[in-house]
């Protein structure tokens, strides 16, 4: 079943400065979300100052010109709102969930933050600390999460994305109120910024309002370029953590295309094959079939530049790491050798298909879809044409882009090793 | 019984789509609601088989049956069930709460049929293949070894097992405890699901395009090829609720090379079908509930001792906990947990500011809806309203409710949910060494193994 545009009546406007928006009316509860995505992440970074853009979305909550320090979320808490804020590697967005009639008041703290910010010592200071106990937690006690940031250092040798979003430590403490203030002037202006509104709202007030809030705010300079480059690979990178531990994992990595690149949504049937659901191949073989896992699942993300397609094994405790290494590679030379079956086929398709219906459920979900079709794909437009695109590819495309994809000398593999106290 | 659709400001009450609820003859009830827009269909079973059903000695049983379900029914093997599940392009959905046990699972409108169809399958005639019990039990045996090196995932257990108490129906995980499932057997399984699968308690729940009337036949038609578990009923829960020792304790539990400490505070709460469920509510969102809250002021933004803190009221059916929740740096342990003591401890005495007040009940209330916005949400609160015995008032009138708190309410009610009250516990889940020292002069220290809590 395709999407319907004419379910999805989406407004496109722009105005003067560059700031894009993009609206949704969707008035079955009073309820709207407002994301306001800007494209810059930690691919936007350099050496010395790695994680500044995750640092700098906690700085955007500490004061701006009109709403003093903690103001922005207690007069949104007061008016029936929330809000939160992600990075990654290639974009920031923040965004609020509020009751239909605070609208006025969200655009205003929102628009106030972008036109001007305060960045002071005493905050940075503390948002420094707050963000490195988001690292502990996330990465140096968390076994996933120092096997994610062994990865990208391993698979990525002169792009961006070999260093992890949340930032080396040493480097978070080296960050100064100058790097902020230089990073906000240069990629918090409004024609590096898409909006997206969807909810309970009346579409004229809503772009009279947003147009009054932002139109003041001027342009900012052209972006600095970034530094894509990466050399190919040209055989197999390992690396090994030891670290206290029940059990070992293993992450293998490959690289792969960019978001749009049309393998990409190759990619996603891939993804869907070895690791959606129970019936998935991996948990299958892995899981069921050999009992060497706990856990196996595979995971490709679209990103601006060419990412990774990772696969993740959980072992058993006492599994042979080799042997359970052996039996993915196995896995995935038969996606490589064997086609998918019809059923497989369909079922990959009908899992995706699924899931992007699901994720639309929401004024959030939609705003985040539509968002991350904007950002990774050009277009909020491009939602429309994904069902027809996944639909069209056929299980001889698959082998194509696993053959080109799993190729041995691609392949990057992080090891845990369980050791009796951690490697310092 | 039925609901008008409608919307409204950000303080007036939040009509329920339109929806139709009976109450079979078997004490099944079914609930049929109507969800216009995309072309999804939901559909939710829940069950009297939550873990405060686990057997003596048999802790993480109810999570094991589930998970058993569809390893195999009496038509189909495992392989079958997966691939009638998932080509339809779903993803069946299990959970074990303290009262019950539920089934999920949301697919493309035109497949409603089949999918309601393929969960009541699952549910209702699994067949436990002996060689899947026991794969299951080695894999679950795997997983709850493997949860040890999450020092937040062990908090959690910790959380439930000493809070409650091992004595009471909820004071273990519900994924139980390694030593216990070990024992698990196809006699245990087939047991549980015989007493615990019943239709007196059960609720199932569709969303979908159609009207109610319509969803309601397709439930009944579904329901008429199916044959449910014998009726045996399983012996009642006793739920006593011992009075705490007084004063602070606190349990270590050692994770060597931390360079984080979990920590959590837990006293005796509330049951979810509480006359004071509103001011409860409101009292526990102004101490730790949003990002303005007492305490995430004090330890995040004053301070920045921690990336996440909250305070939360776990509430089931027959009662609950109030828990404080957050992590923070070796160095700062002591810190942290002073100043959570200190704010908990004054919040409980004085109560929200008038301020405070008035900015929490309007952002409960301008919040409220966002829970009802997906099909899956729309069904298990509806569901779990009929089932804890709120009724749909809790859900229809929940705004008016919250906004009705009074400050004398909301005073006493955080004074007596307070996570730091006399007769508390202090878990830390981190490095003993180090909790051990920071913790000097403070309390009681006890230290228990990881593996206790696995």
């Amino acid at each position: 079943m395709p999407l319907d545009p004419r379910d999805f009546p989406v407004e496109e406007r722009s105005l003067p400065n560059g700031l894009q928006i993009r609206t949704l009316q969707d008035r079955s509860l009073p309820v709207a979300t407002l994301y306001s995505f800007f494209r810059v992440g930690s691919r936007n970074e350099r050496p010395g100052i790695t994680g500044i853009s995750h640092l700098f979305e906690h700085m955007m909550f500490n004061g701006s010109k009109r709403y003093g320090p903690k103001e922005f979320d207690r007069k949104l808490e007061a008016a029936g709102g929330t809000s939160n804020a992600y990075t990654s590697n290639d974009l920031t967005a923040y965004y609020e969930e509020f009751a239909s009639d605070a609208l006025p008041l969200v655009l205003d703290l929102e628009s106030d933050r972008m036109a001007s910010l305060v960045i002071d010592d005493t905050s940075l200071a503390r948002e420094r600390e707050v963000v490195k106990e988001e690292r502990r937690f996330r990465t140096d006690n968390d076994i996933d999460g120092m096997m994610d940031e062994a990865m990208s250092s391993l698979a990525f040798l002169a792009h961006p994305y070999r260093w992890p979003v949340v930032g080396w430590m040493t480097d978070l403490d080296l960050i100064s109120r100058g790097d902020c203030e230089r990073y906000f002037r240069t990629y918090y202006a409004p024609n590096n910024c898409t909006l997206l509104l969807v909810g309970d709202f009346d579409r004229d007030d809503a772009l009279t309002l947003i147009e009054k809030s932002y139109g003041h705010i001027p342009s900012g300079e052209t972006l600095p370029l970034v530094a894509t480059g990466e050399p190919p690979q040209k055989g197999e990178r390992r690396s090994a953590i030891h670290f206290p531990a029940q059990a070992p994992a293993i992450l293998v990595g490959f690289r792969g295309p960019d978001g749009r690149d049309p393998d990409s949504l190759v990619l996603d049937l891939i993804e869907a094959a070895l690791s959606y659901g129970e019936g998935a191949r991996l948990k299958r073989a892995l899981v069921y079939g050999q009992e060497l896992c706990v856990d196996a699942h595979a995971f490709f993300g679209w990103r601006i530049d060419p990412g990774l397609f990772e696969i993740a094994l959980k072992l058993n405790p006492g599994a042979d790491p080799a042997k359970a290494e052996s039996a993915l590679f196995a896995e995935l030379q038969r996606v490589c050798d064997e086609p998918l079956t019809g059923k497989e086929l369909s079922r990959a398709k009908n899992l995706v298909r699924a899931n992007l219906l699901r994720g639309l459920q929401t004024a959030n979900g939609k705003a985040q879809t539509l968002g991350q079709m904007e950002m990774m794909l050009g277009s909020w437009r491009a939602l429309f044409d994904l069902p027809a695109r996944y639909q069209a590819i056929t299980a001889a495309e698959i082998q194509r882009v696993a053959r080109k994809t799993f190729a041995p000398h691609r392949r990057n593999v992080v090891t845990l090793v369980p050791s009796e106290e951690a490697a310092s | 019984m039925s609901g008008p659709r409608g919307s409204g400001s950000s303080s007036g009450d939040v009509a329920l789509p339109p929806l139709l609820i009976e109450r079979e003859p078997s004490g099944l009830t079914l609930v049929a609601i109507q969800k216009r827009g995309l072309p999804l269909f939901h559909a939710r079973l829940s069950l009297p088989a939550g873990a405060a059903g686990d057997p003596r000695g048999k802790a993480g049983l109810a999570s094991f049956t589930v998970d058993l379900l569809r390893r195999g029914t009496r038509d189909r093997s495992a392989m079958e069930v997966d691939e009638l599940v998932e080509g339809m392009g779903a993803q069946l959905n299990t959970e074990v709460a303290m009262d019950e046990a539920a089934l999920g699972l949301t697919v493309p409108d035109e497949l409603s049929a089949a999918a309601l169809d393929a969960m009541l399958e699952v549910a209702l005639e699994p067949s436990f293949p002996e060689e899947e019990v026991a794969m299951a039990r080695r894999r679950m045996l795997s997983a709850l070894q493997s949860d040890l090196d999450e020092p937040s995932v062990v908090a959690g257990r910790a959380v439930v097992t000493l809070g409650y108490g091992r004595a009471h129906p909820y004071g273990h995980p519900g994924a139980g405890f390694r030593r216990e499932v070990e024992t698990f057997q196809r006699d245990d399984v087939l047991a549980f699901h015989a007493t615990r699968y019943q239709q007196a308690g059960a609720v199932l729940a569709v969303v979908g395009q159609d009207e109610p009337a319509r969803l309601l036949s397709l439930m009944r038609a579904a329901l008429s090829s199916r044959s449910w578990p014998s009726d045996a009923r399983p012996p009642p829960l006793e739920f006593h609720a011992m009075p705490p020792p007084p004063g602070l304790r606190a349990v270590v539990i050692h994770k060597p090379d931390s360079t984080q400490a979990q920590v959590r505070i837990v006293s005796p709460g509330l049951p979810k079908n509480t006359s004071r469920y509103a001011a409860a509510v409101v009292a526990n969102t102004a101490l730790g509930g949003g990002f303005t809250s007492v305490l995430v002021d004090a330890i995040r933004v004053d301070r920045g001792l921690s990336y996440s803190v909250s305070s939360r009221l776990a509430m089931s059916r027959h009662a609950g906990l109030a828990i404080f929740a957050s992590f923070t740096k070796n160095e700062t342990l002591r810190e942290l947990i002073d100043v959570a003591l200190e704010k908990m401890r004054g919040f409980a005495l004085t109560g929200p500011t008038s301020e405070t007040l008035e900015k929490t009940r309007r952002y409960l209330a301008g919040l409220f809806p966002l829970g009802l916005e997906s099909h899956e949400a729309l069904a298990e609160q509806i569901a779990d309203a009929l089932l804890d015995g709120t009724g749909l008032d809790h859900l229809a009138k929940y705004r008016s409710r919250v906004l009705a708190v009074t400050p004398a309410e909301a005073a006493a009610a955080a004074r007596d949910l307070s996570p730091a009250r006399d007769g508390a516990q202090l878990i830390v889940v981190g490095d003993e060494v180090v909790a051990r020292k920071c913790l000097e002069g403070l309390c009681g220290v006890e230290v228990r193994t990881l593996e206790e809590f696995g």
